[in-house]
């Protein structure tokens, strides 16, 4: 059995998280640069998550959600350091799982990490936005269902839902290209199941 | 150095104060006007904002972080004025469209509460060293490791912005197209992020020799080179602040 949960704090660890933070806030940037109408900002969350495991991912998410949102002045980021939490628990645990081992494998992890963030998202949508999420398309999706007569809540979770998902989707793809580019000499430093042979 | 933080060296009573003082003027900013549950608690909250702000001489930089939600909230007045669920009373038509009343007063708390938050937060971010406010936060009893990482992340992110910058002339100049259509937009953005992303990840193996080597692991405890404590001007801003929370606290129950 492989151990899921199985966390090592040690230096490689606390050096690759810093990493990570910062590719987040470099995606959210080139997205925003290509004025792409995703966020992207969670492949660092994803590649700790990858390496380190679920609850480096969810220190990962929440700590880029947090610094983004106390040095920027951006509060409205740090309630969703939860869904940063979630994406980089449900990337870890699929991961240790060996769901990223194939590319049809990882679509299945993209799909999970996607619905994760949904089901976070939406209840804060509602409570702190009355149900919109800020991205264009899900916004006016929302009002569509709004004007139909739908409930906040079966609306909001539909304008999160078409974001989140193809958000997650491409995210996960540049994951899975970069990390199967990654040189053995550093995955190695990661890796959860390895064990001590003597020669003797 | 190069940081991303927006933190205004100013010298004034604002950066003076200690970072724990204006952390909780942030709670007590954003709590007391729920705690009220009127809007005219949010205009007080935000007004009282300001004044520190202007005082501080630091309104010019907040302004822009407020201005960018301004969509946001645009879209926020639209949707639920137009669709809100319990909206009765027709408040003004434009053409076919109706506003409701019920809906822009939700709409109202809505912005005002982010609007508040946000005036509340540029005051702490624009006034707080963040070096400072990670080094009180260690003495406080933050693990270390989660001091490195926080501190770290300020370095790190100029850094690879500026690599960002160097990759994206680089393609550029080998004809890759950052402009046009979605697609080819979209297109641009894996050869522009993967070799920047990967050459941050391969240094992290360096980095990690490198902290190691220094002691990282060490099991002492940390000694720091400045001393700094609560003046009397942070034990009056407390102290102000529990008065606020409890004025909140009485104008709820007293009406």
């Amino acid at each position: 059995m492989k151990k899921i949960f199985y966390t090592r704090f040690n230096v490689a660890i606390i050096a690759l998280i810093p990493t990570c933070i910062g590719i987040n806030f470099l995606g959210k940037l080139l997205a925003s640069a290509l004025r792409l109408p995703l966020w992207l900002d969670s492949i660092g969350t994803c590649i700790s998550a990858f390496l380190g495991g679920p609850i480096i991912g969810a220190i990962c998410g929440a700590a880029s959600n947090l610094i983004y949102g106390f040095t920027t002045g951006d509060n409205i980021s740090l309630i969703y350091a939860l869904t940063s939490m979630g994406i980089g628990i449900a990337v870890g645990i699929m991961s240790r799982l060996g769901f990223m081992e194939t590319f049809l494998k990882m679509l299945l992890t993209a799909c999970v990490a996607g619905l994760a963030a949904v089901v976070i998202s939406t209840p804060l949508n509602v409570i702190f936005w009355g149900g919109t999420t800020g991205n264009v398309w899900g916004d006016a999706l929302f009002a569509a269902s709004q004007a139909a007569g739908m409930p906040v809540f079966l609306g909001s979770f539909l304008d999160e839902l078409v974001v989140d998902v193809p958000d997650k989707l491409l995210t996960l793809i540049i994951v899975f290209i970069i990390i199967k580019g990654l040189p053995k000499k550093l995955t190695s430093l990661y890796t959860a199941d390895d064990e001590i042979k003597s020669l003797d | 150095m190069k940081t991303i933080s927006l933190y205004v060296d100013k010298k004034t009573y604002l950066t003076g104060l200690h970072p724990f003082t204006k952390l909780f003027y942030v709670i007590a900013a954003i709590t007391a006007p729920l705690i009220a549950g009127k809007l005219s608690g949010f205009f007080l909250m935000i007004g009282i904002s300001l004044i520190l702000l202007i005082s501080g001489g630091l309104l010019r930089k907040a302004l822009p972080l407020v201005v960018f939600t301004f969509t946001i909230l645009l879209t926020i007045f639209l949707i639920q004025g137009l669709f809100y669920q319990n909206n009765v009373t027709p408040l003004l038509s434009l053409g076919q469209l109706v506003f409701y009343r019920e809906g822009l007063l939700y709409a109202a708390r809505i912005g005002l509460n982010i609007l508040n938050m946000l005036f509340s937060f540029a005051l702490f971010v624009l006034s707080t060293d963040p070096f400072i406010f990670v080094e009180e936060l260690e003495r406080a009893g933050l693990p270390k490791k989660a001091g490195y990482i926080i501190v770290s992340v300020f370095q790190i992110i100029p850094q690879m912005a500026a690599a960002k910058n160097t990759i994206t002339d680089a393609q550029r100049s080998r004809g890759l197209e950052t402009e046009g259509r979605l697609l080819t937009r979209a297109r641009a953005f894996i050869p522009l992020l993967s070799p920047v992303v990967t050459s941050a990840l391969i240094n992290t193996r360096e980095r990690s020799a490198a902290l190691e080597i220094r002691g990282f692991e060490a099991k002492t405890r940390k000694t720091f080179l400045s001393e700094r404590s609560f003046s009397r001007s942070d034990r009056l801003g407390f102290f102000l602040m529990l008065l606020l929370l409890s004025v909140a606290v009485l104008w709820r129950n007293f009406q």
